[in-house]
């Protein structure tokens, strides 16, 4: 899957799972100083991407170590954690 | 239809087999081969990946889960220093990790359905701070605090995570453990009686029923303590 595929599919999924409420782009923050969603929010999207990753035949891995960091966590932004969708079907193809 | 972890004997069969009679679906989960006569999936819920593999069953299969009892455990009464290595790691990583790892990997089943009950056990030991039982305590206490902080953590889903811990009630785990000793314990209960099977599965019925929706993030002792 390209990274701009996995932009379109979790800019979708958040305009989806908060009722288009959010219309989110490419660098919009998602857990930073300034989140655009709470942590039940986040868990729904990450069981929502899972469910997609499995359509497109592979295992969406969302725990980390990171995920709370604002530096290396895969949910900084759309562009962050669009780049690990993709990371994730490449690695298990 | 409900997950039930170590439905293949004890507490998790006899749970098992009640929540079937009262027509509940049941899919049992067990670390060895058993003669059962309901489903039964081997599983060893210490190994992550193993559970992992019952999500790949449930998904293919296309089960609604509504309710997780993680009624996996072992004992073991002994000394905190004459216990070795190997069965110190054995009692953490099946009683604690395992039913973290359950909690971790079913839950999301949970949240697509929208609601659900999780139902973990500790046991009386770890308020009365009895002693031979340093580790399987505080195998036990780790749950204790794991559920009342998990069930925070996805209340918002209409998820509850409550906790049963049970006195000395009849079942394999008790093997080997003298009547003084249990006659002991019982003295310290509230109710100051050897409690049945039976009396854990009513309260396992009444937690997994959506008129508990009030009880979330609680330690049922059985008996009381």
């Amino acid at each position: 899957m390209k990274k701009d595929e996995a932009i379109i599919i979790v800019i979708e999924t958040i305009k989806k799972l908060t009722d288009e409420q959010i219309i989110a782009e490419r660098n919009t923050k998602i857990i930073n100083d300034n989140p655009i969603i709470d942590s039940m929010k986040l868990i729904e999207i990450c069981i929502e991407l899972e469910d997609i990753a499995e359509e497109h035949g592979f295992n969406f891995d969302w725990t980390s170590e990171a995920t709370m960091s604002n530096t290396r966590s895969m949910f900084r932004d759309v562009n962050s954690l669009s780049e690990e969708f993709a990371k994730q079907s490449e690695n298990k193809k | 239809m409900i997950i039930i972890t170590g439905a293949s004997k004890g507490l998790g069969k006899a749970i098992a087999k009640n929540l079937i009679q009262k027509d509940k679906k049941v899919l049992g989960l067990s670390r060895t081969n058993n003669n059962a006569d309901f489903d039964i999936l081997k599983c060893d819920i210490s190994n992550y990946e193993s559970i992992k593999e019952v999500c790949k069953y449930i998904k293919n299969k296309k089960f609604s889960i509504e309710a997780i009892i993680n009624a996996a455990g072992i004992a073991s009464m002994n000394l905190a220093l004459t216990t070795s290595k190997k069965s110190t790691e054995q009692i953490i990583n099946t009683n604690l990790l395992g039913t973290i790892y359950s909690c971790q990997l079913f839950t999301p089943f949970l949240i697509r359905r929208g609601s659900g009950s999780i139902i973990n056990f500790s046991t009386i030991a770890v308020k009365l701070a009895l002693k031979g039982e340093s580790i399987y305590s505080a195998s036990k206490s780790g749950i204790e605090t794991f559920s009342r902080c998990f069930a925070r953590e996805v209340s918002d889903f209409k998820i509850r995570v409550n906790c049963i811990a049970p006195g000395p009630i009849k079942t394999d785990l008790l093997r080997g453990i003298s009547d003084d000793k249990i006659a002991n314990i019982l003295k310290q209960q509230v109710t100051q009686k050897q409690f049945e099977i039976s009396d854990v599965c009513n309260i396992v019925e009444v937690l997994l029923d959506e008129k508990s929706e009030s009880i979330n993030g609680q330690i049922i002792r059985i008996g009381g303590a």
